[in-house]
């Protein structure tokens, strides 16, 4: 074997591979070669690609078939990964290296401490170096997603892509998503690119991969499959050139579409073979958003086994009720959906009327007592009123319309300075971000505004009407539930960095939509205290 | 607050329940202080914000009356755990240790009762959460992204932690999984989380117990290998030493909307990479709502994600059982008065404050009743309440009491002058009416939870129970809300509700405590009987004679109106719909039911009976005090009078004006006050020499002198958050507060 100068790893190896990871036959052809120690064992090897396009995967899985393949007479080839992802500390990477090095080659032994690349270079050199090993022996360090290492030092790509020079026989490996050029500071580093696949490797893999198992009842398996077929080219053609581009994103849009599509099958309108009329059948389903973006939530009610059907109609049934909500009041949005809430909890019927599937705006507004929700709303007004106009909206002493719009022509014309402003301010000022605001004008803000949007606060007496802990608790609960954000640091500019220092700056963290809900929920129309 | 009693049985005395008293260091030096010249560093402030003092005793230890400690140190070891002699020190250590005892019995009592409630309303979550992380492993839609369970928790994330208590228990039986608790403020940053998962994971105790960033090694694994403390590894390798197959860890994290989201994506994303080695489950508890929380996380992140939903039984529904085992139940030894009880049930709708902030309120009121009141020894059972026990002081006491005085008049107004001239003038008589009038407060309150358990057994009123409570002991309690919607019932409806009350008499509430009272309302149960019965027979009688149903004359509209059509012309006329005999028979049975019913559901206000003060506690003001303190309006005070603190003859003089006396703090605040948004601090200097200075009318320091007291007022008042420097312009400073 070792008699030729150049061999290729054995084909079979590659067939193998080839029916894992369908549509990657160049690549792994490529790295086999620049790997394999009777091939052209290079030294440093950058394999590159976008997410979610098999470097990772593929890497492993032909080491590996390497390493038992060249185990016939003696070991020719080892290999470790190290997973970027893993490392918290550059340290924590070396050591971890190390320690994998020791273990691939059972070497007793290895240091336990290793702050630096020189003293990993040190380590590894005891083990990989010195020892004598059979000719043409290669050992691979992968280090995958070394560009998403977090507290790397800037020499740590160099230094790495440098360890060959001081020990041949390692080969490194680096995985990266889009490498600088020139990013290893060394000439003569082989680059691979894992490109994303083509319209017909997405549908060759998805066809390979997640095919279903079981045919639709009423059909045959063939006819399932040639179904399969077109509509996974249906969905790539809907979905992938525009947004979900990559294959899990889409596998999952085909998976959950899949049961969608067929239910005219199964329902028996219509026969396999009528393809386009199923896409016009399907066509609603093709413009849920969830396809792309699953979300978080992926077990609407566990407790119920609900089959895929059942999932379906309650997936478009929240669509229409979310669409509802939206032009519905707040108020009127929770009846519709108590039926559709299903019950977790039999025993307590009160604890499912929170229903399962709500809407943001709704659940803010029952779920912060109402001094909390003022608060909110006043910090809103000062992240979102400029503070020269606090005086025109807030004083009690100016009972004409509080609300100001356009108007404000006092500034203009006064000079570049002015002008620049007046034109910034063409930009509504709610689409712009929150600015920020000291803690003690939102109080003022929320002093002011109390008495005329809770009147029940008037009737109280003047000594229970001052600021008191309860206030400050709920500036708190705002401020842990982000709502409120306190910009700066710990010690920027105050005493110290409490958070009831009246001097700190605060953001309001919170949109529009919500805000407004909020404001409807106690009966404040919130967009009457905004300028413009 | 009572453990800190058992600590510091010295401290607790003459202070704590004053509003505010006389801070005097040198308590043994007063005689040599008028010789001292220099009055001015004598005075050595104690402004003191109400939080500080009351809520924990604790911090009295450092600064506290140490004069008055010495001096009654005996008395004080005489009467170990007991509370403070009251009646101005006259009170028996006997009758002040039984009040002490009595609260001992009692609060523990509750405390179970609401313990029990509120594990008991987590559990239909803790069971959802469970079964949810044990099946998440077999669910074939998972794929490798990490189990993930959202538990909507509200607000209020601080009155979780008996959730997730409970969590880490109920999933740690059955899932075998190790439980990981995550606050954001314990883990800052990645190392620091990770270091926390790890040893709460391996459950080795770590001396060292910081955050910091110096990294230390573990060694976990089978072979001696050391660890990073942060590195999963190690966890792996423990797990694979501890034989533990499921190898599964649940990560909670308590308040998800604090933790930064770098942070979570980081921690989120390194789970997922060791998916296959350790099985992580995370929990979140949500305050906000799920979309919120999503919308901060990466996409790339919340794919990793294999999420459920659960919420936990609201606030307003524990809230509920909460008050009715713990303040309407039997088991309460103590009332608590309807308006503190309103101001309590406000602050739980309005602040944000959770349940436990309304349990401590309620443990509060409690002291406060037991350590303040001297009657309320009264509350004791009858073998420790011995009349030797009941000094003259207690019968005086009575005798001042507000319900006393009603009491005695009303015996005046009703003829009864003998009974009044005896419970004036004989202690012994007064004594027997006090232990008579247990039994007719135990009477009261059986008969205002057994009519409140009636009414709302009887579902026609709207509103909750604790509104009902709280209405029923301010201004009592009556049918009068439910007569019309028992009028306007049907014929088959009535049986219904009576039904449901022989219900009610029956098994009484387990919530309320409230045993059934079968045996003691025979005739209440014999005479719904009959009633119903009667009306059966009538509807009985009825439907032969073919009516439809029976209507009584407050169903059946009494006037109809009927139209007719003559001559193309249409005339309205009214008509009055006429009642069969059935009919008449059955509104008197109504009526007699409504007569019944108002018979045996009523009860007075609670403030109408008799020496109600040793029972029922009504005072805001303490609660308020330390649960809702105004520390701007404390400073406030303290700057603007400080003589009502520093107890000097100087300083009340200049009531309200500037004086050269005060301390300098509260000249500088004075003039503070008179400032714009940026002060000057050299005009603030000659302003302050101006007043102090060697030229004015009684200052007389010197500059140098006069400058040290303005760092030293200036330095306090930026303490106290008044002023920050600015760097707006040189030489000034900002003034921060504007509200107090």
């Amino acid at each position: 074997m070792g008699d030729s100068l150049f061999q290729l790893p054995d084909e079979l190896l590659f067939t193998t591979l080839s029916q894992t990871f369908p549509c990657r036959d160049a690549q792994i052809r490529a790295v086999a070669t620049l790997l394999h120690p009777h091939a052209a064992p290079c030294r440093n090897l950058v394999i590159h690609g976008t997410e979610a396009t098999g470097k990772s995967a593929i890497t492993a899985a032909l080491l590996q078939a390497l390493q038992d393949d060249t185990e016939k007479d003696e070991p020719l080839l080892r290999h470790v990964i190290v997973n970027s992802i893993e490392c918290i500390t550059a340290r924590h990477l070396y050591e971890s290296t190390i320690a994998k090095v020791a273990e691939a080659l059972q070497w007793q032994g290895g240091a336990t401490r290793c702050d630096s690349v020189s003293q990993m270079v040190v380590e590894l050199s005891k083990m990989l170096k010195y020892p004598s090993y059979p000719d043409n022996f290669r050992f691979v360090l992968v280090f995958d997603g070394i560009d998403r290492q977090r507290e790397a030092p800037i020499t740590l790509l160099p230094a790495l892509a440098r360890l060959s020079e001081i020990i041949p026989r390692i080969t490194s490996v680096f995985t990266v998503t889009s490498p600088p050029a020139g990013f290893l500071r060394t000439s003569f580093v082989p680059y691979i690119e894992f490109p994303n696949y083509t319209k017909n490797e997405f549908v060759t893999i998805l066809n390979t991969t997640s095919l279903p198992t079981a045919p639709l009842p009423t059909t045959t398996i063939q006819e399932t499959t040639e179904l399969w077929n077109r509509f996974t080219g249906a969905i790539h053609d809907a979905l992938a050139r525009s947004a979900s581009r990559t294959l899990p994103a889409l596998q999952h849009a085909c998976t959950s579409l899949w049961p969608r599509f067929t239910a005219p099958v199964l329902a028996g309108t219509h026969t396999p073979r009528e393809f386009s009329r199923l896409m016009v059948a399907a066509r609603v389903h093709f413009q849920d958003e969830s396809l792309l973006d699953p979300g978080i939530v992926a077990v609407r009610s566990y407790s119920s086994s609900s089959t895929t059907t059942t999932t379906t109609t309650t997936q478009a049934q929240a669509k229409d009720k979310t669409a509802a909500q939206l032009s519905a009041p707040p108020s009127q949005a929770n009846t519709p959906r108590k039926a559709h809430s299903t019950t977790t909890t039999p025993s307590k019927p009160k604890a499912t009327a929170n229903p399962l599937v709500s809407a943001t705006t709704t659940d803010l507004s029952t779920l912060l007592p109402p001094t909390a929700r003022l608060l909110l709303l006043a910090s809103y007004l000062a992240s979102h009123n400029p503070t020269r106009h606090d005086l025109v909206l807030f004083s009690t002493f100016h009972h004409g319309r509080r609300r100001r719009r356009g108007g404000l022509s006092v500034g203009m014309g006064r000079g570049g300075h002015r002008g620049a402003q007046s034109k910034h301010r063409k930009i509504a000022r709610k689409l712009l971000g929150a600015h920020a605001f000291v803690l003690e004008r939102m109080l003022a803000i929320f002093m002011a505004v109390r008495g005329e949007w809770d009147p029940k606060w008037l009737d109280q007496d003047s000594s229970s009407r001052e600021m008191d802990a309860d206030i400050e608790m709920a500036i708190a609960t705002l401020a842990s539930l982000r709502l409120l954000v306190k910009v700066g640091g710990a010690g920027a500019g105050g005493v110290t960095g409490d958070q009831m220092d009246r001097g700190g700056k605060w953001r309001c963290n919170v949109g529009w939509e919500v805000i407004r809900g909020l404001g409807r929920s106690m009966g404040v129309e919130i967009e009457e205290w905004l300028v413009e | 607050m009572a453990e800190t009693h058992d600590e510091n049985p010295v401290l607790s005395e003459e202070d704590d329940h004053r509003v505010f008293y006389i801070f005097n260091p040198r308590a043994g030096l007063h005689t040599s202080l008028p010789q001292e010249k220099t009055a001015r560093p004598v005075k050595k402030r104690r402004v003191t914000s109400k939080r500080a003092w009351s809520v924990s005793a604790a911090d009295h230890a450092g600064v506290a009356p140490h004069a008055e400690e010495e001096t009654e140190t005996t008395t004080a070891v005489a009467a170990t755990a007991a509370f403070s002699q009251l009646f101005g020190g006259k009170e028996s250590v006997e009758a002040a240790g039984l009040r002490r005892q009595v609260f001992d019995t009692a609060w523990p009592v509750l405390d179970g009762r609401i313990k029990n409630v509120l594990r008991e309303a987590n559990r239909t979550t803790l069971e959802d959460v469970s079964s949810f992380i044990r099946d998440a492993e077999g669910d074939a839609t998972r794929g490798t992204r990490i189990p993930a369970g959202f538990i909507i928790t509200g607000p209020n994330i601080a009155s979780q932690d008996l959730l997730f208590e409970q969590l880490s228990e109920a999933l740690g039986k059955a899932t075998q999984a190790r439980f990981v608790r995550l606050r954001a403020a314990g883990a800052p940053n990645l190392k620091a989380a990770l270091k926390k998962v790890i040893r709460d994971a391996t459950a080795q105790v770590s001396l060292d117990g910081g955050d910091g960033d110096e990294d230390t090694e573990v060694a976990l694994g089978r072979d001696g290998r050391k660890y990073l403390d942060y590195d999963l590894e190690g966890l792996h390798a423990f797990l694979g030493v501890q034989q533990d197959s499921s190898r599964r860890v649940v990560v909670a994290f308590e308040d998800s909307e604090a933790f930064e989201s770098s942070l979570l994506t980081d921690l989120l994303g390194l789970f997922h990479s060791w998916q296959g080695r350790i099985q992580f489950s995370v929990l979140f508890g949500i305050a906000t709502s799920v979309e919120l929380f999503q919308a901060r996380l990466l996409k790339s992140t919340a794919r990793q994600l294999f999420g459920a939903k659960f919420d936990v039984v609201q606030a307003d529904l524990v809230l509920d059982n909460v008050f009715k085992s713990a303040i309407a139940g039997t088991q309460a030894t103590l009332r608590l008065g309807p308006t503190l009880l309103r101001s309590l049930l406000d602050r739980q709708r309005d602040q944000v404050a959770g349940i436990r902030v309304f349990i401590s309120s309620i443990k509060y009121a409690y002291m406060c009743h037991f350590y303040a009141n001297p009657l309320s020894v009264l509350l004791a059972d009858e073998k420790s309440l011995t009349r030797q026990l009941l000094q003259p002081e207690h019968i005086q006491a009575v005798r001042t009491l507000v319900s006393f005085k009603a009491h005695v008049e009303a015996a005046v107004d009703a003829r009864q002058l003998n009974h009044a001239q005896l419970l004036v003038e004989d202690d012994g008589y007064l004594v027997r009416q006090m232990v008579e009038q247990r039994q007719k407060k135990q009477d009261y309150l059986m008969q205002l939870l057994r009519s409140l358990h009636l009414l709302t057994s009887m579902d026609l009123v709207p509103g909750r129970f604790t509104d009902l409570y709280v209405a029923a002991l301010a201004g009592g309690l009556d049918l009068t809300p439910t007569i019309d919607g028992i009028k306007r019932l049907g014929a088959d409806d009535v049986p219904a509700l009576i039904n449901r009350l022989l219900t009610a008499i029956r098994t009484g509430s387990p919530d309320l405590d409230l045993p059934g009272w079968e045996d003691e309302a025979e005739e209440l149960i014999s005479s719904l009987c009959e009633i119903r019965d009667e009306i059966e027979a009538l509807a009985e009688q009825a439907q032969e004679k073919g009516q439809q149903a029976l209507k009584s004359k407050f169903t059946a509209q009494s006037k109809v109106l009927r139209t007719t059509v003559i001559a193309q012309k249409v005339q309205l006329s009214q008509d009055t719909a006429k009642l069969t005999d059935e009919d008449k028979a059955f509104g008197k049975a109504i009526d007699a039911l409504v007569d019944l019913l108002t018979h045996h559901i009523y009860s007075d206000p609670v403030d109408s009976l008799f020496l109600h003060e040793a029972w029922a506690y009504d005072a805001e003001a303490p609660y308020r005090d330390v649960f809702v303190p105004r520390p701007g309006t404390t400073f406030e005070r303290a700057l603007t009078r400080p003589h009502a603190y520093l107890g000097c003859e100087c300083c009340s003089k200049a009531n309200g004006t500037l004086s050269a006396t005060l301390p300098t703090t509260c000249i500088l605040y004075r003039l503070y006050l008179e400032t714009g948004s940026l002060v000057n601090v050299a005009d603030l200097w000659s302003a302050y020499y101006a007043l102090v200075g060697e030229d004015s009318v009684d200052g007389g320091l010197g500059e140098r002198e006069a400058l040290v007291q303005f760092y030293h007022g200036l330095a306090e008042l930026r303490l106290m958050g008044f002023v920050k420097s600015s760097k707006k312009k040189a030489d000034h400073v900002a003034k921060v507060k504007w509200l107090l």
